[in-house]
This record gives C-alpha cells, structure tokens and sequence, in this order.
C-alpha cells in the first residue's frame, strides 16, 4: 500500500468518523432548539386561551390558523397533566397528516372543566433542519473531496524527490561508473536521505574497487610464481629418464598449473572487463570470425566426434576483436567440453541473434546460478568464469546472454538488441 | 644465437638461460634496469628478451633507448600484464613480439628463433634441418628433392620442434602453441597425438629419417640424431 493511500484512508476514515459524529450531535441540538422555539409558541397560545377565558369567562372560538389548532375537550378535573407532545397534524389545506407539537393543558370555566390541546406542525421546522443538515453535509463533504485531491496533488509533488532518489537506486550497479546525482529539493528530509544515499553509494562503490584492486593485484602477484613454476616444470623434463611413475606426476602438475594459470588470467580478464576499459573496437564480422574458430577447434570437436551445423549470415559488429574471441571461444569450448561422445553443435546466426545449442546432459542448468563466479559443474575443467565473463563482455557491448534448455539441449542465444 | 634476459625474477632468468644455454646459444642476463642499459649500450644481441616490469626501470624506457640508438637487435618483451594497450605500445616502439607470462619455455624458444630468422633474413628464406629443408616464405616443405603437404597446424609444430630440437616439449605446450585459449580442454591430449603421428608420417614416407620421439609420455622430443 502505498504512503500516500494508507495516509489518506487514516484521514478519511477519521474525517467520516468525527463528522458523523458532529452531525448527530448538530441535528440533535438544533432540533432541541426549534423545539423549544415550538414549545414557546404553543405556551404563547395558552396563556392566550388562559387570558381569554379570565377576560370573557367563556372559551375562544376555535379557529385554526395555518400551522396551529385548537381543540378544547370537556374533561373531570383533575385528570390532566400539562404536558407536552409529539403527535400528528391534521393539515386541512393539503389534507394530509404532518407530524406535530402538541401541548396538553387544562382550563377552567366557570364550573366547567375543559382540556386544552394545542398543536403547531413541524412541517416547516423540519424543513429547516434538513435543509441546514443538507447544507452542512454538502460542506462536509465538499471539503473531504477538495482535501483528498490537495493531498493527491501535494503530496505527489512533495514525494517526488523520494520517487527520483528510489529510481536511482533501483538502477544502481556497483560496476557501474556513473554517480548518483543530487536532488534539488527544499525538504529537509529528503536532502538527507539523498545525501545519505549519495554517500552510501559512492563507499559501497569505492569498497568495490578496492575489492577489485586487491583481486588484480593478488592475480597479477601470483603470476610471476606461475611463470617461474611453468619455467622449472619445462627444465625439469629436460633431464633424462624419468620412470612411468614419474612423469604421470609430472603431467599432473603441468595439467595443475595450466589450470592455475588460466583460474588466474580469467580472474585479471574480469576485473579489465568490469571495469569496462576500453578496447580498441572495429567493425567485425562474426560470420567470418566463427568459421575461423571453428577451423581452430576442429580437431578438438573432431576427437569428440561432434556434429556441426550452422548457419550464418553475414553480421557485423563494432567490438573489440580481442573481447569477441574470447567470447566465442567461451561459448564454443563449453558446447564442446559439455558434450558427449558423438553429440552435435548447431550455431545460428541472424541478424538480430546469435545461438549455439548442443547436446549434452539431459538436464537443465540452474540459470540463475551458471553466469555467477566460480559456478561450474563438478566435472568441468574449467575456471567457473567462462561463462561470467561471456555474460559481462556482452552486457559492456549492450547485448543480452540468456540460457535455455529447450528439448534435451542446451542453448546460449546473444540478443544483439538486448541491452 | 647471443641473447640477453632481462629478466628481475630470478627463477624465471635461471629457468631461460639454461633452456637456451644449452641449445647452444650464448646467454647473458640482467636482473635490473641499470646492468640491462648497460648491456645494451655496450654489446649487439640477436635477441633481447625485455620485462617491463624492473625493479628500477620500465622496460618500455628501455626499448625506447634501443630504437633510438638505432640497434637493430631483435626485441621480444616478456611482461606479466596481458593488456592490448601494453602489447601495441611495445609493438608500435618497435619490439618484435610479445609474450605474456607464464609461458612455456618452448614457445619462448620458438618466437626468439623465429624473430632471430626474421632479422637474418638474407634472400633466401630456407630453414634447414638435416635433409628437411622449409621456404618459410612459400611455407613448403621438402625432403631432399620431394615437396610435402602439410596441413596449417602440421607446418606449425613441425617449425616448433626444430626450433626446439633436442628439447624435450611438453603435450600442454604443444596444446597452447596450436589451439591458443582452445587447448584448455587439457586432459585429452589424443589429438595431439594423431598429428604427431601424421606428420611424422608424412615425413618418413618422404623418405626422411623419423626424428620425432614421445618422451615419457609427458611430450615429444626432436633429435637430430
């Protein structure tokens, strides 16, 4: 929910509730009030009943006005009480019953003893309630409808600043090399959290870096160890006779440090490319470059007995030559390394899209982890970053790498337009 | 050949100078700036092999030294960044190739041997070894009078050995020379198998003497017997 719409549900239910309240006690006031006024002029009618009969010693003529009549009924003394009433009126005119104030009383005259029953309508007072009740509502109601689009408007406007600074973070990267901008604002609150904001972002992107230093440093530290590793293992096997036993250690650790080494290089290449320095870029043509490499690696996907089928059209794309390898050779080598004996490659290339999909195990790779560091299936040879890598060069380059696994293969499709 | 390391890690000095020492090729070293400009200035080298990183120096300066003096010895920069920039600006100096550490010592052999020939070029092209001779220009092959076809990646690892001849080379070297980032796929060497075994083929079926051994099971070795 949002701020704005709870804010304005508490008010509003708060608002209606009080009204509501107000209004009853209101109706309930003014009604006493023009009821007391009614009141008045019924006893006004009595005292001049009462001074009549002292004056004439006989009862007025009834007669009936508009909104009034009396009645005089002969009664035993005693047996009335004064008292007021509600009770209907009889409106001679419209010949209709109104609802009415009536006031009882009694007279005596001469020896005789008569009720007196005096009734106004209330008709018009009634009237007037209603129409100060509907007057008074209508403000009310006026007044909830012109808050709530203030609130709208105002609080929209005052909530902008929030709105800029929650955009902001939501695109924020850390390996991204733009800083968030200032808002211009005059709230107070706002300023602080944009400052606040701002100054997270800049140590959350600062200890980035520093992260990423220590990894290109350590990378670049341990290389010296591995040339000189790699240089003693090619002595080594200079000297003569080594027994079997020997040289299966022997190509271990050759095999061992190569996969140093590589672990190592991916590891500088990520940084460098995360860090989106510039390659000289040129204008290839993938078609061009995909048959090279595969001419590279044929002898590769031919020990496998790997099929190839492909279909390419020309596309060209302003890139770094040196980036564009590595990709290829990326997405290539895990079509084959992640195949079996006698399965098949199949590489389309169009305009809009280029997809290698190949046969390998019969199950899906989780995609949510397998363009995370490090991630790799057991068997694999290979760093765990290929595939990080390919997902970073494409996304310096504005295109999307996705992964599906669509009937028993396992398909890698860069969208060109997909940034 | 007369090569000069200039090369700070002193493991690594040691490593090379044996490897071309005893190739038969006369080697002097420098661990830091200073001795190196010295060399340099003082003696002429088929080869230079230049690390930028030095601890007194930046080997860049020192290239900029020897292609202003005009020395024409053949420059090769060993350097542990793998950066194109880096490459380019020590290519467009004037180097005449470029290797990223680690490398195998092999491969070293191979590009200061291939620059040392492009330096003493001398209108004919020809490699000679035994009765195999190759036009390096023409890239072909001949045993005595008889011209070979060798595949792109034959040719390839045939310069290698005899650049490397008497070298025992490793399987993994072999790998990276041919197939580059491709020979990561390391624990299957079978392929490499079948083209030693073809170009050792193509070779004795020419009528030349089969030079090529497996050493160990750990790589191959070319004897000039």
């Amino acid at each position: 929910m949002k701020l704005l719409d709870r804010y304005n549900r508490v008010t509003l239910i708060t608002t209606v509730i009080v009204m509501v309240i107000t209004g009853i006690i209101y109706y309930q006031t003014i009604s006493w009030i023009l009821i007391q006024k009614i009141d008045d002029d019924l006893i006004v009618e009595e005292n001049e009943v009462f001074n009549y009969v002292k004056l004439n010693h006989q009862l007025p003529q009834v007669f009936n006005s508009e909104d009034q009549q009396i009645s005089f009924y002969p009664a035993v003394k005693g047996t009335i009480t004064r008292q007021f009433i509600n009770t209907d009126y009889y409106n001679s005119k419209e010949k209709s019953l109104e609802s009415g104030r009536g006031l009882i009383s009694s007279v005596q005259v001469k020896n005789s003893f008569y009720k007196i029953l005096v009734v106004e309508s209330k008709v018009e007072t009634e009237g007037l309630i209603r129409i100060i009740f509907f007057i008074t509502a209508g403000v009310i109601l006026l007044l909830l409808v012109i808050l709530l689009i203030i609130n709208r408007l105002l609080l929209n406007r005052l909530w902008q600043p929030f709105y800029t600074i929650m955009k902001d973070l939501k695109l924020f990267s850390v390996t991204d090399n733009s800083e968030l901008q200032h808002i211009d604002t005059q709230i107070d609150e706002f300023k602080e959290l944009n400052t606040a904001v701002i100054g997270m972002a800049s140590r959350v992107k600062h200890d980035y870096k520093d992260l990423k230093l220590f990894t290109e440093n350590a990378s670049h530290e341990l290389l010296t160890p591995i040339a000189v590793i790699n240089s003693k293992l090619d002595t080594l096997i200079q000297t003569e006779n080594f027994s079997e036993a020997q040289s299966k250690l022997l190509t271990d650790l050759y095999t061992a440090v190569n996969r140093l080494n590589r672990l190592n290089q991916s590891l500088l290449l990520l940084v460098k490319i995360e860090n989106r320095l510039e390659h000289k870029r040129d204008t290839l043509d993938l078609k061009v470059l995909i048959e090279e490499m595969l001419i590279q690696l044929e002898e590769i996907y031919h020990d496998k007995k790997l099929k190839i089928n492909y279909t390419l059209v020309p596309k060209e794309i302003v890139a770094s030559q040196y980036l564009i390898d590595i990709l290829l050779n990326n997405l290539l080598i895990n079509a084959i390394r992640h195949n079996h004996i006698g399965g098949d490659i199949t590489i389309s290339l169009t305009d809009s899209t280029l997809s290698l999909s190949n046969t390998g195990a019969n199950a899906a790779l989780p995609d949510d982890y397998i363009f995370k560091r490090f991630h790799k299936s057991s068997s694999s040879e290979g760093s765990g970053l290929g595939l990080t890598i390919s997902r970073q060069i494409c996304e310096n380059l504005g295109f999307l790498l996705e992964y599906r696994f669509i009937e028993g293969r396992h398909t890698f499709t860069i969208q060109f337009n997909g940034g | 050949m007369k090569i000069l390391i200039i090369e700070d890690e002193q493991g690594l000095q040691e490593s090379i100078e044996a490897y071309f020492s005893e190739a038969g090729n006369i080697c002097e070293t420098a661990s830091d700036y200073r001795t190196a400009l010295s060399k340099v200035n003082l003696y002429r080298y088929d080869c230079i092999l230049l690390d930028i990183t030095l601890p007194d120096g930046n080997g860049i300066d020192l290239l900029k030294t020897i292609k202003q003096n005009d020395y024409t010895d053949g420059i090769l920069i060993i350097s542990a960044k793998n950066s194109l920039d880096d490459r380019l600006e020590g290519l467009n100096i004037g180097a005449d190739d470029y290797l990223v550490k680690p490398f195998h010592l092999s491969e070293l052999m191979a590009r200061v041997t291939a620059i040392v020939r492009r330096k003493s070029y001398n209108g004919s092209n020809v490699l000679t070894f035994n009765e195999i001779s190759i036009d390096l220009q023409g890239k072909e092959v001949k045993v005595g009078r008889q011209s070979i076809k060798f595949t792109r990646k034959e040719y390839a690892l045939l310069l290698y050995f005899i650049a490397n001849k008497g070298k025992v080379v490793s399987k993994n070297a072999i790998a990276e020379h041919l197939w580059g980032d491709g020979a990561d796929m390391a624990n299957n060497f079978d392929f490499i198998y079948s083209h030693i075994k073809n170009l050792r083929k193509k070779l004795t079926d020419a009528g030349c003497r089969d030079y090529i051994q497996a050493a160990y099971g750990m790589g191959y070795k070319l004897t000039s017997i």
